[in-house]
């Protein structure tokens, strides 16, 4: 079964390990395992190299990040890891949908035992009452919170991708046009509202953001 | 991540839960906008044919949505607490992950229906990761044979 559970590896015996340590040491000149710097250890000269490698200015690193909407300003928010418009969709989304989830099925939990029948002694009428009813108001309150997120993501990274740089009024124009693409089949007075509801919470996650930050 | 066959594509493990979450949720909506738009247009009257199709994808899109993120989430829940046991990365944490992830969501319908479900399940899991591990093959350049110069000329 050690193919399923995974098995033990048997240590590396110390001995050798230090025996192999010492022949490096005479055969290099130097203890590699006290190096912390390739610069100390090779002591580079430059003029010793050819000149076409331009090596007089010093070692050049790579610049492995590159030019992004990453380096832009404002694009991280400091709670969770983002490498771009697809982190920041799927974090932002993952978060907003759990904590409503737990948010519904908490309230559908409390729901549900406020509403067992009255005088059941079964164990299995109970539960499968409270079960009804987290399962009821939890996905309900998840699902639309999630599109919300989902809608909201890709305006902000929409906006953000346009001017170049992420600040708090793409946040707040996306919170704006999210709440009215939410309500958009209802009529103008619902729209407004939801769209004043959504401002508001972008603007709240803008606070929250500065104040972490 | 001392692990040599972890998958460094993807972020480590307990907050990959939620990013897992969220991509299936993301990816649920927009299969299911499709899904029912067509759908609800095919199935409304001439005329309410563009009414009908945005009902549909209102009614049902966030339901395939969240169907798809409590298994992409549970999935991934599962995967890395089978990693965090196995110790190893595998196909079988996935076949293992998808037992499970199959069980749980049929717990309500009794015994029975958990048991199939589960088995169904990993077995989904497995075809897949098979697939995925001959596509692997099939992508990976073939060894070159290498021509040896020490070598005896062969006798005819």
């Amino acid at each position: 079964m050690s193919f399923l559970w995974g098995s033990s590896k048997p240590e590396e015996p110390k001995t050798v390990a230090a025996a192999n340590n010492n022949d490096l040491q005479q055969r290099l000149g130097f203890d590699p395992s006290q190096v912390s710097s390739l610069n100390q250890a090779i002591n580079l000269d430059a003029a010793k190299l050819h000149p076409l490698a331009e090596l007089e200015k010093g070692v050049e690193y790579l610049d492995i990040e590159g030019e992004s909407i990453l380096s832009s300003e404002g694009s991280q928010n400091g709670f969770l890891p983002s490498r771009g418009f697809n982190d920041d969709l799927c974090y932002g989304t993952g978060t907003v949908y759990l904590s409503a989830l737990s948010l519904g099925g908490a309230y559908g939990f409390v729901e549900g035992i406020r509403n067992i029948p009255r005088g059941t002694t079964s164990g299995k009428l109970r539960l499968n009452t409270i079960l009804n009813h987290i399962t009821k108001r939890g996905p309900f309150l998840g699902n639309s919170a999630g599109v919300l997120a989902i809608t909201y993501n890709i305006i902000n990274s929409s906006f953000g991708a346009l001017k170049g740089k992420h600040d708090d009024w793409n946040s707040l124009a996306a919170g704006f046009l999210t709440g009215a693409i939410f309500k958009s089949s209802k009529g103008l007075k619902p729209m407004g509202l939801s769209a004043a509801l959504m401002t508001g919470v972008a603007a709240a996650w803008c606070g929250v953001k500065r104040l972490a930050n | 991540m001392s692990n040599v066959e972890a998958d460094h594509t993807r972020d480590p493990c307990p907050l990959v839960i939620i990013s897992d979450f969220g991509g299936a949720f993301a990816m649920g909506v927009v299969g299911g906008c499709v899904w029912h738009g067509i759908k609800g247009f095919r199935n409304s009257p001439l005329g309410e044919r563009r009414l009908g199709a945005l009902s549909a994808i209102k009614a049902r899109a966030p339901v395939v949505g969240g169907n798809f993120g409590v298994w992409g989430g549970l999935f991934s829940t599962y995967d890395c607490a089978v990693k965090a046991v196995r110790k190893r990365e595998d196909p079988w944490n996935a076949i293992i992950a998808g037992f499970f992830t199959g069980g749980s969501l049929a717990i309500r319908g009794g015994w029975k229906h958990t048991r199939n479900s589960a088995i169904s399940c990993g077995i989904l899991l497995g075809l897949i990761e098979g697939a995925g591990i001959l596509m692997q093959k099939w992508m990976a350049p073939p060894v070159q044979p290498m021509y040896d110069p020490n070598a005896q000329p062969l006798g005819a």
